[in-house]
Formats: structure tokens, sequence, C-alpha cells
């Protein structure tokens, strides 16, 4: 499938004067969106004096742009990437710093009876049991990464699925908006879900096992592989990233009064 | 004509632990020309143009386009008043955006060279990004926002801190964007830039549309008293 446009852009968030120091990360787009960073960053560039500069991207040109030395650190939630990131000498380690989550959505009157589901698993079962429309975006993102994840949990492959099945190689909000359209099943993390305006006779069907769990990980680059990497202020960004004042403004941060990340960095 | 409008905003507004930053905002912007928003500090003219383009979270009333919100961000470019340079030559910089759409290297390389010569960077094109002055970056960061062919350009406060000369072929380019349909949607506190590329004006004042107008009315007949005491320099608050 030829894949859409990718959206990307390169921002430079929350400071009005110029800090000392300049520290550039990679960051998906599912994040940014969530508009978390926001309040992040200005914060870091009071606490430290850095200023951290986003390259907005998708998770696979996130690590990319990690592993070419582009950026100092990556915020992602792609474990088995990170891992091999790791693994390979891109990134000296990884810390959790928080979790959101996945939500299946579909229609009210919920044809394939999601809403009974006992697991996540259990709810791609009947939806494939009952072959009503399911709308993947199918773009390589972290959220199509996790629904194939979770296709396998389930025991099934989308390979082999009927026209039910629609991938559309797009973005989340372009995936909600059909969605909304064919009054089909999705999977959406739950940021874009909350901020999506167009939600039509679409309802959250099934959320909270704990397989629906999108955990964030940062990954400092290794200067041994880029000595030009600025890995002084990404220690110094991380320590903070897992500081009681991030715990606080990261469990703190609702969207319509709803909780959208946990922060869960260990000391 | 551009697909994208007209865009409405019908009482937009985005806010942070129950603080109106921006807001409400009903407006409505047509598809050609030069809107310039100007105002004091703190006015919000950069959190209304990142609300228009969609990276400031949208907390009440809409905002609509034409073709729908979707469709609208991938036709859109933003540069920031301080730009982020990759750490690769100009010509990688200028190609990232082809790139990582799929475009071929070879061409995608080939329209980032002719960018290069378009904005005076056609000698540097292996040149560290991140060595060049101030407004070489920001031409840059220019040519990078507009080599997908945007139909519309967001730039928040682009020249802030650039010398004249800089100021000057940066209005250059954007002036030749606007004649070739690209929609421009601005910020300065620089009112003699605002008279040089404005179609209309917005200014703004504690995160509302204070007035509004043509440019060369509102310029020079502005209506409010506040509008008349900004562009005589006064402080506004």
């Amino acid at each position: 499938m030829k894949c859409l446009a990718i959206a990307c852009f390169l921002a430079c968030l929350g400071t009005t004067t110029s800090a000392r120091d300049v520290m550039k990360m990679a960051v998906t787009t599912s994040f940014h969106n969530s508009g978390l960073a926001e309040v992040l960053l200005p914060e870091i560039a009071k606490d430290l004096d850095i200023e951290v500069q986003l390259l907005v991207v998708g998770t696979g040109q996130a690590i990319r742009l990690g592993q070419s030395g582009d950026v100092d650190a990556i915020l992602v939630h792609a474990r088995a990437a990170e891992d091999a990131f790791v693994a390979q000498g891109f990134g000296t380690h990884r810390r959790d710093i928080m979790y959101n989550d996945f939500v299946i959505v579909g229609p009210t009157d919920d044809p394939a009876r999601v809403r009974n589901a006992t697991s996540a698993s259990a709810a791609l079962n009947v939806i494939a049991g009952a072959q009503v429309a399911f709308v993947s975006r199918g773009d390589d993102s972290g959220t199509h990464k996790k629904e194939l994840a979770l296709w396998r949990s389930a025991g099934l492959d989308p390979a082999g699925f009927g026209v039910w099945y629609k991938a559309v190689g797009a973005g989340m909000g372009a995936a909600l908006n059909t969605t909304s359209g064919l009054n089909a099943y999705t999977l959406a993390d739950r940021a874009s879900w909350l901020n999506f305006r167009n939600k039509g006779d679409l309802v959250s069907l099934f959320a909270g096992d704990p397989d629906l769990f999108n955990q964030y990980g940062y990954l400092p680059v290794n200067p041994a592989r880029h000595n030009h990497v600025r890995h002084d202020l990404a220690i110094q960004v991380e320590s903070w990233l897992t500081s009681q004042t991030a715990a606080e403004l990261i469990n703190g941060y609702k969207i319509d009064g709803k909780n959208l990340f946990t922060f869960n960095a260990s000391p | 004509m551009s697909g994208l409008f007209p865009m409405t905003m019908v009482q937009a507004q985005t806010s942070w632990r129950g603080k109106v930053l921006v807001g409400p905002i009903d407006a409505t912007l047509e598809g050609q020309g030069a809107t310039v928003i100007i105002g004091p500090n703190g006015s919000g003219k950069t959190t209304l143009l990142r609300l228009m383009h969609g990276t400031a979270r949208l907390t009440g009333g809409e905002i609509n386009w034409a073709c729908g919100l979707e469709q609208a961000r991938h036709h859109q470019g933003f540069v920031f008043q301080r730009p982020v340079m990759l750490r690769r030559s100009v010509l990688d910089n200028i190609a990232y955006p082809l790139l990582i759409r799929g475009m071929a290297k070879s061409r995608a390389h080939a329209m980032a060279a002719d960018w290069a010569d378009r904005i005076g960077l056609g000698d540097a094109l292996d040149r560290p990004a991140t060595v060049l002055s101030g407004g070489e970056q920001q031409k840059l960061a220019i040519a990078r926002a507009l080599i997908t062919g945007p139909q519309v350009l967001f730039l928040d406060e682009p020249t802030a801190s650039l010398d004249g000369q800089a100021k000057r072929e940066i209005e250059q380019i954007l002036l030749q964007e606007r004649a070739k349909g690209t929609r421009l949607l601005m910020s300065t506190h620089d009112l003699g830039q605002a008279r040089r590329l404005a179609d209309d004006v917005m200014f703004l004042l504690h995160g509302r549309i204070h007035e509004r107008g043509n440019a060369s009315a509102f310029l020079g007949r502005p209506e409010t008293h506040q509008a008349r005491a900004f562009l005589k320099g006064d402080i506004v608050t």
C-alpha cells in the first residue's frame, strides 16, 4: 500500500528567549498531538536552562533521526525497536517515562459485542468473527505496530482478512474520520480519541487491558557513535523527566477532565 | 483559489488550567494574500497561529477548513521564529521533508538544490546547516517549509532578530510566494513589515481579535483607540 503524506515539522516550543543550551529531541506525533510537550518544555527551560527543540515525526523516523545523530535523544513508544536501538549501540540506555493507553472505539450499537469482551485479544476476536468493518492505520506507526501485535496475540493475521479490514495508510485523525464515516471499529490512542471532534456515532467500547498500555521510553543517543551529540544535556533532561516535578505535571495533565498519561519512571 | 479555504473559526479558543490564552475567535479567512497578525507582546499572536495550524489544542469552539482538518494538515507549512536545523548539510536539510515522504534521493536533492539557489544558498549546499548565520538559517527553514508545495504557510515572527539585509531577502521570498498563490499567515512585531507584506491585518489584544481590516485601511485609519495607540508606538495593555 502506498503511504500517504507523513506529517513532520521541526518545532521550537515554549521559550521566548534564548536559553543557554539547546538539545534536540525526536518525538512521535501522538505525543506531540497530546499537548503535553507544551507543558513540559517550558518547565525544562525554566529549571535547567535548556531549550529542547522537538522534531515531530513518526516513530520509525524518530528512531532513524537518533541513529543518524540528528538528535540528542528520542522519546518514542515502540518497545521492540527501542531495545534494538540500544542493542545496536545507537542509544546508551532506555528509561521508562510514562504510559498512556489505547482504546477500541466503534459504533454505539456495537454489532460485534466488543463491550462484553474480557481482553483486548478477545475484543479483536469478536470483531474478526463478526467480520464487521475495522479501520487500521496501516502506516507503520507505533499505533499500527500495536494493532498488529494485538492481532498476533489474538492468534489472527490481518493478511488473511477480507474487505471488512480496511488499512488506510494514514494518521490517527484521518483513520478516525474514516472509522466515523464507515461506522466501523478501530484502535486509537486515548489522546487522539479525546481530541477527535467528529465522533458521530462512535464511542469508546473497550479499554483498561494492560495489553493496551502504551509505554513511552526515553533513549539518549550514544556519544560513542556520534561525538557531536549533547549527551550531557540529554542526561540532565532525563533526570528531569524522571523527577517528582515531571511526575506531577504528567499525572496532572488532563483533557476534558480525563488523565492522558501515567508517570511510571523509576527513580 | 485554494481547496483549503475558506477557513472559519467559530468561538475558537485555547486555554490552560482554566485560563483562556486565546479566544474566543470568530473569523473567516479566504484563500489568497497575506494576513499579518500584530499586537503587543503576550497578546497571543504565536498561540493563534499555532491554533490555526493545529499544533495548539483547541479547547473550545471550532476551526473548519473547507477540505477538512486532516487534508488541510497535509498542505500546510510552518516556519518558527527560531528554526531547528538538522545536523546535516544545507542540501540534506532542505531535502528532508521530501525524503521522509518517500521521494527518491536524487530527485529530492535536485529539488533541494534548486531551492537553495532560489534562497541564495546555492554555493553552500555541503555546508553544515548549524553553522549558517541566523538569516541564512531562516531562509533555509522557509525553503524547507515550501519545498513540499504547501498551500498555506504559517510564519511566526520570521525575521525577528535578523538584520535589515536578511529581512529584505526573506520578505522578497515571501512576496514571490504570495504572488504564486501561497496563502501567508504570519505574525510580526515589525509594523514596517506589516505595511510591506500584508493584505489584511488582525490586531490582537488580550488573546482576541480587537480589530481586523484591509491593510491599507487599518494601518492608515484604525478604528479603535487601542489600535491607534499601538500603531503610534504607545504601550498598549
